[in-house]
């Protein structure tokens, strides 16, 4: 007894005399999954090398490897990790670093709980004219860059072109897309008539904020203007009825798909039963390698394509985008520094994480060969020049987000009037921007 | 046709409709287990063939070498275990307290305890999570058994099943000059082992199960309970891109507490037909 007393003493005594760890320490928190399986220390991914987990994984390894002095804490959450995130800001104890929705951004940003990165960004020497317009517009609020861009996302048309080419809708190895509600519903008549499918694949259970994303491409098609200031929306409007109703008759005419949610939609995409699914940028890599499997009912038969502009002839878009922010917190200069050399590493990467289907936040990787070489690029990087986020005074966009998609799915489904839809989806937002504190 | 026959008959109807009824239960847990041995590129395409191979492991394999599960696995473990062995332990002591004791203003404190069963966590979780905060106790093992230890139902529980032991047991065992701690423990709690029972299994799955506390306390990924690590440990969009993965996650979550079950299924069976509350 007494020699084991001893030796757990000695071994106390012994960790005691542990050298301590000089490093700086930071915690970097994100969402994207866990992967590390698949992702072996030091080496490529087994599989699916263009995944969003699998690059961002990789990608902090190297970091890692290339700044020994810099002792990196990954805490991965699940997406997209703002209840913890407000947890740990109510306990004090934010992470360094962390990954937020760009749209997400001014929630926290009225609050004083991210840093303005101006300052540091200079000494850093990182420079915000860098960044593409889509992703400056992302990061920056109130005249102030509180972010590092990491990418753009939006939705985008997929397209089924053998398909289409059934339809009679190709021309020049091209998908003939509308440029109006009349020629879009022309045209879907005409795929459904001759392929006896329908022409829209939509997720409309469940998955709402596709809803939502497609009435604020159509409005900003429409120029029309639905925050008034940063408390009101304005929904009711012609602008907005006429993007619903278009939804409304294709929904009734049977020219869209009913009754699916997101996993059951994206099926119906692979499985060649509709012409368009409109849905995010991060189904590119999916759908090409599908596009690249003989055998497989998308196999040479996939394109993408911005949402043609139906009102207008300028093209836009909206999007949103993930961007790197450094949450208000007490932290020592060698940890600022930390942080920022994790930042500017980031940005150096941005061509690795574009892989991922997102678009670039660097001009520099936008307009690179070794970008625009890769499938599909090409059509639609212009997002990145003339894609539009909402006003970045407006707080609380998923939750808004979440409304409007469930009344623009009453509507397009027919359960509710439209009038009534956007009369309800303006005074509920309405009311929630009203009793935000 | 006989008075026996007719019972044959109807028994083999009840029995059908049981079977069929129970099939309809199992048809989904049926089905998670066939989707989590498919891999997650063939349910992106189609969950139609979840019943046909081409089966595989590759996701149980992936959750195995996920280098923080087993911790996950430990932190869930102590923290149900923990949390069941206090409300047993708090809800005996008051439970014998509130049948047994005479004292001022047991009634009043008794129904001030059963206010607690009609309050939601909701309500209270703001201020918990500050109370925690200013305590230091988020990211530790306290800080995620304590809040589970006050449980209303459980005094209510053993309060009534008490209740329900005749005094005159305490008595007797009273005038053979036995204390009051040696009449609770050696006379009365033996008698309310399937109370016992029941509470704790309860209180074990449900502390198990727990999501919304554990996310927001437990916010570093070495002190994530099971049910939050594997959530985080989900790809974005899972439902679509990593299905088979999401449901070997259910499998894997689910495989604790089944053995729980089937080690603890008479109490629960009693439990549920009530027949451990007398």
């Amino acid at each position: 007894m007494k020699k084991l007393l001893v030796l757990a003493l000695a071994v106390l005594a012994l960790a005691g005399c542990a050298p301590k760890d000089s490093r700086t320490h930071i915690t970097l928190q994100r969402f994207f999954g866990e992967c590390r399986a698949n992702v072996p220390k030091g080496k490529p991914p087994l599989r699916n090398p263009d995944g969003e987990c699998e690059v961002i994984t990789r990608l902090l390894d190297q970091f890692r490897q290339q700044n020994p002095d810099i002792d990196l804490s990954v805490n991965i959450v699940a997406w997209p990790g703002y209840d913890q995130l407000s947890a740990e800001y109510a306990a004090g104890d934010p992470p360094d670093i962390a990954i937020m929705h760009q749209s997400a951004m001014p929630d926290y940003q009225k609050r004083g709980l991210i840093a303005p990165l101006d300052a540091d960004f200079r000494q850093a020497g990182i420079d915000p004219a860098d960044f593409t317009p889509a992703a400056r517009q992302g990061v920056t609020i109130d005249g102030h860059v509180y972010g590092m861009p990491f990418d753009n996302w939006m939705q985008l048309w997929h397209i089924n072109t053998a398909l289409f080419a059934r339809a009679g809708l190709m021309k020049d190895g091209q998908p003939v897309l509308p440029h109006s509600p009349d020629e879009l519903i022309q045209q879907a008549r005409q795929f459904k008539a001759r392929t006896g499918l329908p022409y829209l694949i939509q997720a409309t259970a469940n998955e709402q904020a596709s809803y939502t994303r497609n009435l604020y491409t159509y409005l900003m098609d429409q120029h029309a203007v639905f925050f008034t200031d940063p408390k009101h929306i304005r929904l009711d409007t012609p602008e907005a009825r006429r993007v619903v109703d278009l939804f409304r008759r294709m929904y009734a005419e049977g020219l869209m798909t009913h009754d699916q949610d997101y996993p059951a939609a994206t099926q119906a995409f692979l499985n060649g039963q509709g012409g368009v699914y409109q849905v995010g940028t991060w189904m590119i890599g999916t759908f090409t390698s599908e596009s690249e499997t003989p055998g497989h009912p998308l196999y040479r038969a996939y394109t993408v394509k911005p949402y043609p502009m139906l009102y207008g002839s300028a093209p836009t878009a909206y999007v949103d985008g993930h961007a790197w922010v450094m949450p208000t917190r007490p932290r020592t200069p060698a940890q600022k520094e930390a942080v920022l050399r994790l930042m500017k590493f980031l940005q150096q990467h941005d061509f690795d994480w574009s892989r991922t289907g997102h678009l670039p936040s660097q001009i520099q990787v936008a307009q690179s060969a070794q970008y625009l070489a890769l499938p599909h690029r090409r059509d639609i990087i212009g997002l990145a020049t003339v894609g539009r986020q909402l006003p970045h005074d407006i707080q609380r966009q998923f939750a808004i987000s979440d409304i409007i998609g469930d009344e623009m799915a009453s509507a397009v489904t027919g359960h509710k009037p439209t009038e009534q839809a956007l009369q309800d989806a303006q005074r509920r937002v309405n009311d929630l921007l009203y009793n935000l504190i | 046709m006989s008075p026996r026959n007719a019972r044959t008959l109807r028994d083999g109807l009840t029995l059908i409709v049981l079977i069929a009824l129970g099939l309809v239960m199992l048809t989904p847990l049926i089905w998670t287990v066939m989707l989590s041995l498919k891999s997650n590129g063939e349910l992106l395409r189609s969950t139609a063939n979840a019943f046909h191979g081409p089966w595989t492991l590759e996701n149980y394999g992936t959750i195995l070498k996920n280098s923080q599960v087993f911790r996950w696995l430990m932190n869930s473990a102590i923290v149900s275990g923990c949390t069941t062995i206090g409300v047993l332990v708090l809800s005996s002591l008051a439970g014998y307290g509130f049948s047994r004791v005479e004292f001022p203003g047991r009634d009043a404190l008794f129904l001030f305890v059963l206010f607690g069963l009609a309050i939601p966590e909701q309500a209270v979780i703001i201020t918990r999570h500050q109370m925690f905060s200013f305590l230091h106790l988020h990211n530790s093992y306290p800080g995620l058994i304590l809040p589970g230890l006050s449980a209303p139902f459980g005094v209510f529980l053993m309060t009534q099943y008490f209740r329900a032991i005749p005094k005159e047991l305490d008595e007797a065992a009273l005038l053979d000059n036995a204390s009051r701690l040696k009449v609770f423990w050696k006379v009365l709690l033996p008698l309310t082992v399937p109370a016992q029972a029941t509470l704790g299994i309860f209180t074990f799955l449900a502390s198990w199960n727990d999501y919304w506390w554990p996310l927001i306390s437990a916010t570093r990924a070495d002190m994530f309970t099971l049910t939050v690590g594997l959530a985080s440990s989900q790809i974005n969009f899972a439902q679509t891109s990593g299905l088979g993965y999401l449901m070997t996650q259910a499998v894997f979550a689910a495989v604790p507490i089944l053995i729980v079950y089937v080690i603890f299924q008479k109490y629960i069976v009693k439990a549920v037909s009530g027949a451990a509350v007398r």
